[in-house]
């Protein structure tokens, strides 16, 4: 079965998109996931995220991503409430724990944990935007000639990742299928035998490689399918993120603090700024093609036909 | 930078000389003495038994040998004009192109138009010139609709295409290709076959193709070169390499020439056009009739056949009595399965009930859901609706027998009473103290199975139902005839036996009964003496010939030109409408 998060070709602004310009638009969200504290900031940057996935045709990475981000969430959230003390709004009072001492659960820390849970779910959102709509054979040519064996090396990996997934699932299923008297097959074995298994794969693929003409030191060309109409939009939309996260930051908008008691910014300024980043997943909307005007008095006859040299003027 | 121009004068597209070569570490060496050329254009068919030598000779042909594979080498190899041996195999990829078994390992990049422009980008080549190259390539093997497709979203077939497509997109002077249907189904097979024969006539390819299935190639085959034990057995015409083969392995021989040895016919067709011309001109000679094998003896359901189709040999002879329960009951069953983003019903209310000591062949082209029933019955998928239940308890043997081999000593893979009775089941108990490495492919597929049956037998007695999925993948003939006996003995045993298959022969083999899946839906289902000689790419070539219903194997055949066409049998062979037949040449 596939990955949720494997790349699938869709004729898509963000897909057409040269890695670069993409890179810089999902990046631009992840630095503001990283620069802001805040839940409001944090959400709507999610938010954005969720939503230029959809436009981008990544529905099954996003709700991959979601459910991973929301199970991460909660997991750091439990664990920052029962290892951090601090805060004034005690919830249960757990007593002596071995390791960890008095455990106090507070409201501030379980708040706290929610909110590095809520930056771990939207960089993992943004990843998985980027694994479903961003071509790797592109971003590995344009790192070949910085890096050619590094490019080699990540080509050979990306290949292997999804063979050694599906030389896992079979030898799963065929130790499902192994009948009771058979030896059982335990973790450590079945992960020996992926191991040689996937060992004979990579000389194949090194092979396959090989034949291409990979040692060849043959002059780099460009790429053909090089930028695309949209880029300038995805680097114009990172920059502004960037911009205003910046401006943001130096202002003080979309503060936030747990402790001792939770303080969350949420001025005018924090809640353009929140909704600038909701906005900004807009950014790989296709926009349908303009039609060219027809004037009232032209025919449905002269659809389609060549302009004439008098409708042209010449 | 390396020199890639390749010299135009060559002579041969392909000239080797007095070739040794001895894998590392090995005892023996791989290919003995090797001597032969390629002419330009020229179409040959590399035949022989497995381990005989064929994929070594393609991978020195490629400069894989011994460049990657390391080894020691004596004797010359040119591809072109260029020394294999001197350059690597990245140098000569502009004058060679090859194409493996595995389709999953022989591409590198995420989509179709990158996997197929990468070796053209690799060689510096213009971004124009790259683009024209991959339409044309495209539109040659009939892939453009797949350009803009991830590669792991693409069949078997989609995926073999795709690995064609990157080694003719630098225009090589030499294809090879190693057994390249051995994963495709008739469909697909046939369609990759005279895909190559197109290529071959229109752009001037050489090609060199290892095959098993000789019935599917030899037609389009200019030339065969067969292999044993590392050298060359024989090389020449493909009538006359049938008539060696009648002498010397008769594993090779093809359907069709054994039907026209077993009746005393000759010459010995190529191809099916080929015999039907030579029946046809033997007939109006000596009868007169429009059809007088339309007047021959039909096999119907009930009746007895001959070999290949009778009841178990041993229900026979020792009187078995047959389970009353079914061996498998499948009932409306759904599967659905997740393509990409979206759902699909593979099964789509399959009805199908197997008793204990039959033997079925699950047919259909590649996605019609053969596996996915299989392992629906196996409890590897669940049903969205209706039941697949094997009330005795099954065995089901996947695609990839060494999937189940994970221990060093087989005695360590089936320990205890339980697991030498297994192993006695498939003769397998001499092999106890083994590594399952050193097996034969045979045995190996053999040791699966004891592995799957061990503990669900009870003493001796085999669960209701063994399955096999697909279980001759990259097997030769001799392979094969062993496998229908193994397949017979358990059926012998009570046990049903279905078994997932593309090749048809092998289904005439083994299968009292044919079912034929299409996009998830039975579609026929009735004796395999109805089924395999009711079409075109589901029927053997002996079915293909005759065309008459129910008569699949060469024996069968054999025995309705016996009892219809006495005229056959009274002439010497090969001087019955000589002429006709070489014009055929197909």
């Amino acid at each position: 079965m596939r990955s949720p998060f494997a790349y699938t070709p869709r004729p898509g602004p963000l897909q057409a998109a040269l890695p670069a310009a993409a890179v810089t638009y999902l990046g631009s969200l992840v630095v503001v996931a990283f620069l802001y504290p805040s839940p409001i900031v944090l959400a709507a940057t999610g938010a954005g995220l969720v939503l230029a996935g959809r436009l981008a045709g990544a529905r099954a990475a996003v709700s991959a991503a979601l459910w991973m981000g929301v199970t991460l969430a909660f997991f750091i959230a439990a664990v920052n409430a029962l290892v951090a003390n601090r805060g004034e709004t005690v919830l249960a009072r757990l007593g002596e724990w071995p390791v960890l001492g008095q455990v106090d659960v507070t409201l501030e820390a379980i708040a706290e944990g929610a909110v590095l849970g809520l930056r771990a779910a939207v960089v993992l959102v943004a990843f998985a935007v980027y694994s479903a709509c961003v071509d790797p054979d592109r971003v590995l040519r344009a790192l070949r000639p910085l890096a050619g064996r590094s490019a080699l090396t990540a080509t050979l990996v990306s290949r292997l990742v999804p063979v050694a997934a599906a030389d896992a699932a079979r030898l799963r299923d065929a130790a499902r299928l192994r009948g009771p008297a058979a030896a059982p097959v335990g973790r450590a074995p079945l992960a020996r035998r992926l191991l040689a298994g996937s060992l004979d794969r990579a000389v194949d693929v090194a092979a396959t490689l090989e034949l291409r003409g990979y040692s060849l030191d043959a002059p780099r060309t460009k790429y053909r399918h090089g930028r695309s109409r949209h880029d300038r939009r995805f680097y114009a939309t990172g920059a502004a993120i960037l911009i205003a996260a910046v401006a943001g930051e130096l202002l003080g908008t979309g503060a936030f603090h747990a402790y001792p008691t939770i303080a969350i910014d949420s001025g005018t300024a924090t809640l353009v700024f929140s909704a600038l980043l909701v906005l900004s997943g807009l950014a790989p909307m296709r926009r349908n093609p303009r039609r060219a005007a027809v004037p009232r008095s032209a025919g449905p006859s002269h659809r389609g036909s060549l302009p004439t040299p008098e409708a042209t003027g010449a | 930078m390396p020199d890639l121009a390749i010299p135009t004068h060559a002579t041969h597209a392909l000239a080797i000389d007095g070739l040794t070569y001895s894998y590392p570490h090995a005892p023996e060496p791989a290919l003995r003495d090797i001597s032969l050329s390629l002419t330009p254009g020229e179409f040959a068919l590399l035949a022989g038994l497995s381990a005989c030598g064929k994929s070594t000779l393609l991978r020195a042909a490629c400069g894989l040998v011994p460049h990657f594979h390391g080894g020691e080498i004596n004797g010359r190899i040119e591809v072109a004009s260029i020394d294999a041996i001197a350059k690597g195999p990245g140098e000569l990829a502009a004058a060679v192109g090859y194409v493996a078994q595995d389709p999953e390992t022989q591409v590198v990049s995420t989509t179709v138009a990158a996997e197929i422009e990468l070796p053209l980008e690799l060689r510096g080549n213009s971004p124009t010139s790259r683009a024209r190259a991959v339409e044309e390539v495209a539109l040659a093997l009939a892939i453009p609709h797949l350009l803009d497709r991830a590669v792991d979203t693409l069949s078997g077939g989609e995926l073999q295409r795709v690995a064609l497509a990157a080694a003719l997109v630098t225009r090589p002077r030499l294809v090879l290709l190693d057994e390249p249907t051995s994963q495709l189904d008739p469909v697909a097979g046939d369609e990759l076959i005279w895909l190559l024969r197109r290529l071959n006539e229109e752009w001037g390819v050489t090609v060199l193709l290892a095959e098993h299935r000789l019935e599917r190639c030899l037609a389009a085959a200019d030339r065969v070169i067969a292999m044993a034990t590392g050298s060359i057995a024989f090389d020449g015409a493909p009538r006359d390499f049938l008539a060696w083969a009648q002498g010397a392995d008769t594993a090779l021989e093809t359907p069709a020439a054994r039907l026209f040895s077993l009746s005393g016919i000759g010459p010995l067709p190529v191809g099916v056009r080929d015999a039907r011309r030579t029946l046809a001109s033997i007939s109006a000679a000596d009868r007169g009739e429009s059809d007088p094998l339309r007047t021959a003896c039909t096999f119907s359901a009930g009746e007895a056949l001959p070999a290949g189709n009778s009841p178990p040999k041993k229900l026979r002879e020792e009187g078995v009595r047959l389970p009353s329960n079914p061996a498998l009951d499948v009932r409306d069953l759904w599967v659905e399965l997740s393509r990409g983003e979206t759902p699909r019903d593979v099964l789509r209310g399959v009805d199908l009930s197997i008793q204990g000591g039959e033997r079925v062949a699950l047919m259909g082209r590649n996605g019609a859901g053969k596996s996915t029933l299989l392992r629906t019955v196996g409890g590897l998928l669940h049903p969205v609706r209706g039941r697949a239940e094997a009330p005795d308890g099954m065995a089901l043997l996947t695609q990839n027998p060494s999937d189940y081999l994970i221990r060093e000593r087989v005695g360590d893979e089936l320990p205890g009473e339980a697991g030498l009775a297994a192993l006695r089941v498939v003769g397998m108990e001499h092999a106890v103290d083994a590594d399952p490495r050193d097996l034969s492919g045979g045995e190996r597929q053999r040791l699966a199975l004891a592995i799957a049956l061990a503990g669900r037998m009870e003493g001796d007695e085999l669960p209701g139902l063994v399955a096999l999925d697909e279980p001759t993948r990259g097997m030769d003939r001799a392979r094969k005839h062993d496998l229908c006996e193994l397949i017979e003995e358990l059926a012998g045993r009570g046990a049903g036996l279905l078994v997932a298959t593309h090749d048809v022969e092998f289904a005439a083999g083994f299968a009292q009964r044919v079912v034929l899946l299409g996009d998830g839906v039975v579609i026929a289902d009735g004796p395999a003496s109805e089924v395999l000689s009711g079409g075109w790419y589901f029927a053997t070539e002996v079915a293909r010939v005759l065309d008459l219903p129910g008569v699949i194997t060469a024996e069968q055949g054999a025995a309705t030109l016996r009892t219809s066409g006495e005229f056959a049998l009274s002439r010497p062979i090969g001087l019955q409408n000589t002429n006709s037949a070489e014009e055929s040449g197909d």
